[in-house]
């Protein structure tokens, strides 16, 4: 018996998405997740503009992750001009950045998956049974929201990074209160992964291959090679390995690296990168018993956890020993070039790429986020995941689908409203 | 007593920007204004509180009451707005002393921000 199912909304991810998928004799016959947002045209929009505006305009895509595209945008114009940031501006990059991680992970863990895990529709339906879990996740993205409105000088699109420095610069009393703070949350985040590593996921394994930023010295955030395992790209062969396409129906990127797909996020980069991992983190998951590499998309969850305590621990070490010094920005001379800005977000890999005339004017960009990259994983993982759950109930594969879409945390970028769901 | 006001909305939208434009007209005797960037910011707020945004479909300045604002499920980060803050908080137990002071989507700046200060001094 031939059965089509169509999520015109699928729930409790960033954007909007639809899937189609056509089921016939337990064989999956179509099976198509499509954007459905409105064309955004950013890389559109910063061409004619000035390199330094390209961050302020592009971190406009999101209002959940701007700090990452204001970073990734800078670090590609600095690539482009030939900027070397100072020591202290890359610390108070990679603080925001940790800041917009610890932030992002724990409003998706327990307000878009947990409910999920623990059998209600939404947050708000288990926050009376769940009020200290839910109150831990309030405190968590607090500090999140705090370190980023302190470097930021606002939480929401920060204006204090810059090209060539840092425009208002924190106090010193501030980044020792940030060190408070993150201390204070530190207990939370570790009973986060107690509560997730508790909790039991679905076994599936992915056959798309994992990838993230590579580094041999620090777990990463704005910096290394771009790899899985011992297959490593640098940033400016990018082309030659990761290409985009786009679907008639669809207003997303797929992207395929080597015309295979593969998966980004936390899941990926503890694969590659779980030996930098702070002392409690690994401890964290050695308790989990997830075994790397990982290729089952629900573990994202726990990696996102354990990620959790990273971030604290490298945020507060960070705090602990940054003397904040009264820098100048730097005086920058406009010459034409390419640039690229790769760096780990909370969803994976994030690449901004501008290309500037003698003048400092961008003539060319392209961006491209770790949605666009798991897009085509999450596609295929739905089309190998369906027939194992073919018999079920309509309402519990509707669940089962959209539970892994959701542990890839896809941010399709902006405003989703959905809830409905049309059986066809 | 003087309660902090939080002002929402979003001065980029022609029809979302009329209570900060309105809230930079009103006398300073109004208390300590604070302009909002996302609903969050209520939850360290200090209660009393007042609450000034637009609300969709108000021909005039009114107190809302809070169990009026309808609150989405939360389906996306992006639907963490002050309906959802204001259920969370109260499924939490953490109600707090909150008036909310509704503004039509169109209007005089002036002339709303006079009723606005009116509205204020009859909750002090």
């Amino acid at each position: 018996m031939a059965r089509t199912i169509t999520l015109d909304h699928i729930t409790k991810i960033e954007g909007h998405a639809k899937l189609r998928l056509k089921v016939d004799h337990g064989k999956v016959k179509q099976c198509h997740l499509t954007s459905t947002e409105g064309a955004r045209y950013f890389e559109g929009i910063v061409k004619g503009r000035r390199f330094n505006e390209a961050h302020e305009i592009t971190s406009r895509i999101c209002g959940i992750c701007s700090c990452a595209h204001v970073i990734a945008a800078i670090q590609a114009v600095e690539d482009a001009l030939g900027v070397v940031p100072t020591k202290q501006t890359v610390q108070l990059r990679l603080l925001m950045t940790l800041g917009e991680r610890i932030r992002s992970h724990a409003t998706h863990l327990y307000f878009l998956s947990l409910p999920d895990y623990l059998g209600y529709e939404s947050a708000l339906a288990m926050a009376k049974k769940y009020r200290p879990e839910l109150q831990r996740a309030l405190d968590l993205m607090r500090c999140g929201n705090g370190m980023i409105k302190t470097l930021g000088a606002r939480d929401l699109h920060p204006v204090s990074a810059t090209v060539g420095g840092w425009l208002h610069l924190p106090t010193q009393e501030q980044i020792s209160e940030m060190g408070r703070s993150l201390e204070s949350v530190k207990r939370d985040a570790l009973s986060t992964c107690e509560l997730f590593n508790g909790l039991k996921f679905p076994e599936f394994q992915t056959s798309g291959n994992y990838f993230s930023l590579v580094n041999k010295k620090q777990y990463p955030a704005l910096d290394g090679a771009f790899g899985c395992g011992n297959q490593v790209i640098e940033k400016k062969d990018y082309k030659s390995f990761i290409k985009e396409r786009h679907e008639a129906d669809s207003t997303a990127n797929f992207v395929v690296k080597s015309d295979k797909r593969y998966f980004v996020g936390a899941l990926a980069r503890i694969n590659n990168n779980s030996q930098l991992l702070s002392d409690d983190a690994k401890r964290m998951l050695k308790k989990s018993g997830v075994q790397l590499p990982s290729l089952n998309p629900y573990h994202n969850n726990v990696a996102q956890a354990v990620e959790l305590v990273h971030c604290i621990d490298q945020a507060r070490e960070i705090c602990g020993s940054l003397i904040v010094k009264q820098e100048e920005v730097e005086t920058i001379r406009p010459r034409a070039g390419t640039g690229v800005g790769m760096i780990e977000v909370p969803r994976g890999t994030l690449w901004h790429e501008y290309t500037l005339n003698k003048e400092g004017i961008i003539t060319k960009a392209n961006i491209i986020t770790p949605t666009a990259q798991n897009l085509l994983n999450i596609q295929e993982d739905i089309r190998m995941f369906v027939p194992q759950v073919i018999k079920k109930p309509k309402k519990q594969i509707v669940l089962d689908v959209e539970k892994l879409i959701r542990s890839y945390d896809p941010c399709f970028s902006c405003s989703a409203h959905f809830l409905e769901v049309d059986w066809k | 007593m003087n309660r902090k006001v939080y002002v929402f909305g979003n001065e980029h939208l022609e029809e979302d920007s009329l209570a900060k434009k309105t809230a930079v007209l009103l006398k300073p005797l109004t208390g300590e204004v604070v302009f909002c960037r996302s609903a969050d910011e209520l939850l360290d707020a200090e209660s009393p509180l007042v609450i000034l945004d637009v609300v969709k479909g108000l021909k005039e300045v009114r107190l809302i009451p809070p169990k009026k604002i309808k609150s989405r499920s939360l389906v996306s980060l992006h639907d963490f707005d002050v309906g959802y803050v204001l259920k969370l908080m109260a499924e939490m137990g953490q109600e707090k002393d909150i008036k909310i002071i509704g503004i039509p989507e169109e209007g005089e700046p002036q002339k709303i921000a006079k009723e606005v200060e009116a509205c204020l001094k009859n909750l002090a």
